[in-house]
């Protein structure tokens, strides 16, 4: 950071508004109590208690072992199951529009592959009903990304899902990471003659770029050890806002978050991370099964789109419901995403589910939505499980993590609760028709009823 | 437990199975007809393709090969699907769906589309989708006929459309809304306005009024004059057969405003129209069930990307059931990722948003088969049906549930390792 202090400088600040802004109302103390308890750092609690005091997780425990503090507000979930808040690492919700009109939509500046200088933070629109869905699904931190349409997409933005502006919904303290894509999406240019129109130009496109930045930090370091050395006369470098970004990658600050679909293509993401030894998380990795072991002896995680079926394009055809499976039985950290809008984010507990069809444990599905890809944004310090010190982020659920009948219907983000089924405004965000509350007819409950 | 693709042990078990008698035993069977009681255990007798008989409990009669499941009910329905003409690469060389060259395509048929050895048919099957409605469209006012096919896994790669064939002509499809608009208007074509889509299928109901009652006038004459014949047009002819009745007009259409629209021309030419995907019809249920129209309730899980999709509710089926509308369930069709929606897939988030477990099954079998006119042969699992079965280890509509077997007229299409 000393490095670059003018970039860093205007995303601090917001962001420490923000959370001034939100201190006041985090104060009190809630405690939930009679739920079973899904702790995610350990084993699930049959009846615990939340204690949750100023938007933090205070304790967590047994009802026999954790006492209640005086003047504590009651929140009774007894018979309901509690979750740590979802966090979805691959999400387009609010740049990605609902509707998807032209007008609303941002995700793909395509026009030119190489964008490392844009932040998805400056097209997030904060009243975008995709957010609201995501909260109706239990999502409360999520990883906003530019598209796959280029082949630097531009810098990824850590949100939780709340605030009316983007400085609000920033994860004080982050700066995101830096969205890559290969495979098909990036060769479009190709259709218009220009480059990238093979995956060759792909690689290389992206080979140059870090190269470049190399070059750049490489001034920056001769620059700052002059300075360190005394020299006055020493003259800084240009800032270069498409390189700066590039340089975190390489500095390990910032995480590549690569979109990529087939083995091979999987390949050269890894021969670009062994060159440049940079950070890399794996998005979609439809055939990560098949280089399971490539993965594993690099401790390259992974996070899975899962899709009802295969195809849509030719990367996509060799999906397979086990690969959850196999990439954990070889030691791959795996994770559930959305890429909202393929998936909807109000299912992201279903797809998940379908990892379990898989042959995914259920322990393991729930890390996958949670801790794993906290640990994939290095926010695992923050959020991913219930555990005191972290922000009090958690999902009740009316069943079942996993059942296609349980029904997501409180979330909570640092102590306040964003969603509530109870509330006809909300619950039409998770059933839709949330344009048309005011005569969506009512549903009367079934007789034949679930078997459950 | 390869989830598909394993032709090879597929065809191997189903040669096998060919020559015996199959009991298919259930801890849970569900019949959706006959005098059975959803959910009590049972088995079904299987022979030569067909049901033989259903019976209580589980001790199978000597002679039969006995497969067990915790569950099993009828194969399901797709009431409109692509699978087979929109094929997985979703590269124009295997798109043939969109016939997107004339807004009236009355003529061209989804069965000299199809593509039995397209693998999505293999996927679907091996969810439990034993027969599917293949539906032309989605961008001319009057896409195209629909037909009928069994789904045969990877069996379905050696036969042909005919074999697979339930119904050749089960449809003529007519496309409202947004798509042919955006297909038309940006080319400065008609039509570009969704008046212009209901002109152009107002017109050709017109015509075939006309063409009709030429054909009429000639065959009661004395056809003496061979120059006095009528002309033959295969787009007349087949909207004719609509008019008459003998070809059911399904009008695709999301939004509200289209669907009155559909149920407007439907009443001009007094049709009695299948309303498909029907993505706004929980808030006109009045109006829908006084028309008399059925509907196709269209899949839930799908991206809600256009303006008229916005409004999906996942308990779209729930509310058409509570209002006693005659509806089934459909995947559609998918432009992107993933290609096509699994019917098992969407029935089952019907079944826990309000419809219930037997509805939903209903809506995935019998009340499909119903819709699309072939429940003489499908649907239910009832003596003298084709023996479609679809066998899982849990509640078929959990998610972490397996389908263990698919059978179709007695075959093995599928099973789990």
């Amino acid at each position: 950071m000393k490095t670059f202090p003018g970039f860093f400088m205007p995303v601090l600040a917001l962001a420490a508004f923000a959370f001034v802004q939100r201190a006041g109302s985090q104060s009190d103390v809630i405690a939930v109590r009679g739920a079973k308890i899904y702790l995610v750092s350990g084993a699930p609690i049959e009846r615990g208690v939340l204690i949750v005091r100023g938007g933090k997780i205070d304790a967590v425990g047994p009802e026999s072992a954790v006492s209640i503090p005086q003047g504590a507000r009651l929140i009774d979930a007894s018979g309901n199951v509690i979750i740590p808040g979802i966090v979805d690492s691959h999400s387009h919700i609010g740049i990605g529009p609902r509707p998807a009109v032209p007008a609303n939509e941002d995700v793909n500046e395509g026009t030119g592959p190489i964008q490392p200088g844009l932040r998805a933070m400056d097209a997030i629109y904060p009243a975008d009903p995709g957010i609201r869905m995501a909260l109706a699904g239990g999502i409360t931190t999520a990883n906003i990304m530019p598209g796959s349409g280029n082949v630097i997409g531009g810098q990824t933005a850590y949100v939780k899902l709340r605030g009316k502006t983007i400085e609000a919904m920033l994860i004080p303290d982050t700066i995101g990471g830096l969205k890559m894509a290969n495979g098909e999406n990036p060769k479009h240019y190709g259709r218009e003659n220009l480059a990238p129109m093979t995956r060759m130009e792909v690689a290389a496109l992206a080979r140059k770029e870090f190269i470049k930045a190399q070059e750049y930090k490489r001034k920056w370091d001769e620059y700052n050890s002059k300075v360190a050395a005394g020299n006055k006369e020493a003259q800084a470098p240009e800032r270069d806002l498409e390189l700066v970004p590039l340089v975190e990658v390489l500095e390990g600050k910032r995480i590549v978050h690569h979109h990529t679909h087939r083995a091979d293509d999987i390949m050269t993401v890894l021969r670009l991370a062994d060159e440049f030894h940079f950070r890399v998380v794996i998005h979609h990795g439809t055939e990560s099964y098949k280089i399971a072991s490539e993965l594993a002896k690099r401790n390259i995680p992974v996070t899975l789109t899962i899709t009802d079926s295969p195809g849509g394009k030719l990367e996509a055809t060799q999906v397979d419901l086990q690969a959850a499976a196999i990439l954990d039985k070889a030691g791959v950290k795996v994770a559930v995403n959305t890429d909202d809008y393929i998936n909807s984010s109000r299912f992201l507990l279903r797809e998940a589910a379908l990892t379990i069809r898989g042959g995914l444990g259920e322990e393991t599905a729930l890390r996958a939505l949670t801790i794993n890809p906290a640990a994939m944004l290095d926010l695992q310090n923050r959020v991913g499980s219930l555990e005191p010190g972290k922000d009090a982020d958690f999902v009740v659920l009316s069943g079942s993590p996993f059942s296609v009948y349980t029904k997501v219907l409180e979330t909570w983000i640092e102590g306040e609760k964003v969603f509530d089924r109870s509330r006809p405004d909300d619950l039409h965000y998770a059933t839709g028709g949330f344009q048309v509350t005011d005569r969506y007819p009512r549903l009367t409950p079934t007789v034949s009823g679930g078997v459950q | 437990m390869r989830i598909f693709r394993t032709p090879l042990l597929t065809l191997a078990i189903s040669v096998a199975a060919l020559a015996q008698r199959v009991a298919v035993v259930a801890d849970n069977l569900y019949t959706a007809g006959g005098d059975h009681q959803d959910g009590k255990p049972g088995l079904v007798l299987i022979e030569g393709g067909k049901i033989t008989g259903v019976l209580e409990g589980s001790k199978a009669p000597d002679g039969y090969e006995r497969f067990e499941a915790a569950y099993a009910t009828p194969g399901l329905i797709d009431g409109k699907t692509t699978a087979g003409i929109s094929g997985e690469y979703n590269i124009t060389a295997d798109q043939d769906q969109d016939e997107a060259t004339d807004p009236n395509t009355a003529d061209v048929r989804a069965f000299d589309s199809f593509n039995p050895a397209e693998r999505l048919i293999e996927y679907i099957n091996s969810y439990g989708v034993t027969t599917i409605q293949v539906a032309p469209g989605l961008s001319n006012p009057i896409a195209g006929q629909a037909a009928i096919f069994k789904t045969r896994g990877p069996q379905s790669a050696g036969m042909t459309a005919e074999q697979l064939s339930l119904k050749p002509v089960s449809a003529l499809v007519f496309d409202l809304g947004e798509s042919p608009k955006q297909a038309y208007g940006r080319r400065n074509k008609a039509p570009g306005t969704r008046m212009m889509t209901a002109e152009i299928i107002r017109k050709a109901f017109n015509d075939a009024q006309a063409y009709q009652k030429k054909w009429n006038d000639w065959n009661k004459s004395d056809k003496k004059d061979p120059s006095k014949q009528p002309a033959r047009d295969s787009k007349l002819e087949i909207v004719s057969r609509v008019l008459q009745g003998e070809v059911p007009a399904m009008f695709n259409a999301y939004r509200e405003d289209d669907i009155s629209t559909a149920l407007r021309i439907a009443k001009e030419f007094r049709l009695k129209p299948i309303i498909s995907s029907a993505t706004e019809a929980y808030l006109m249920r009045d109006i829908i069930k006084s028309s008399g129209a059925q509907v196709l309730a269209g899949p839930t899980l799908e991206r809600l990307a256009q303006l008229e999709t916005m409004n999906s509710t996942i308990e779209n089926p729930a509310l058409l059931a509570d209002a006693g509308i005659p509806f089934a369930l459909m995947t559609g069709y998918e432009s992107y990722v993933p290609k096509n929606r699994v019917l098992l897939l969407e029935a089952g988030v019907a079944a826990a948003n309000g419809l219930g477990f037997e509805r939903a099954l209903q809506a995935s079998t019998i009340d499909a088969a119903r819709i699309l006119g072939v429940s003489d042969r499908v649907g239910s699992l009832e003596k003298g049906k084709d023996a479609d079965l679809v066998l899982y280890d849990g509640d078929p509509f959990e998610y972490t549930t397996h389908v263990t077997a698919v059978l179709v007229e007695g075959k093995f299409t599928y099973r789990r390792e």
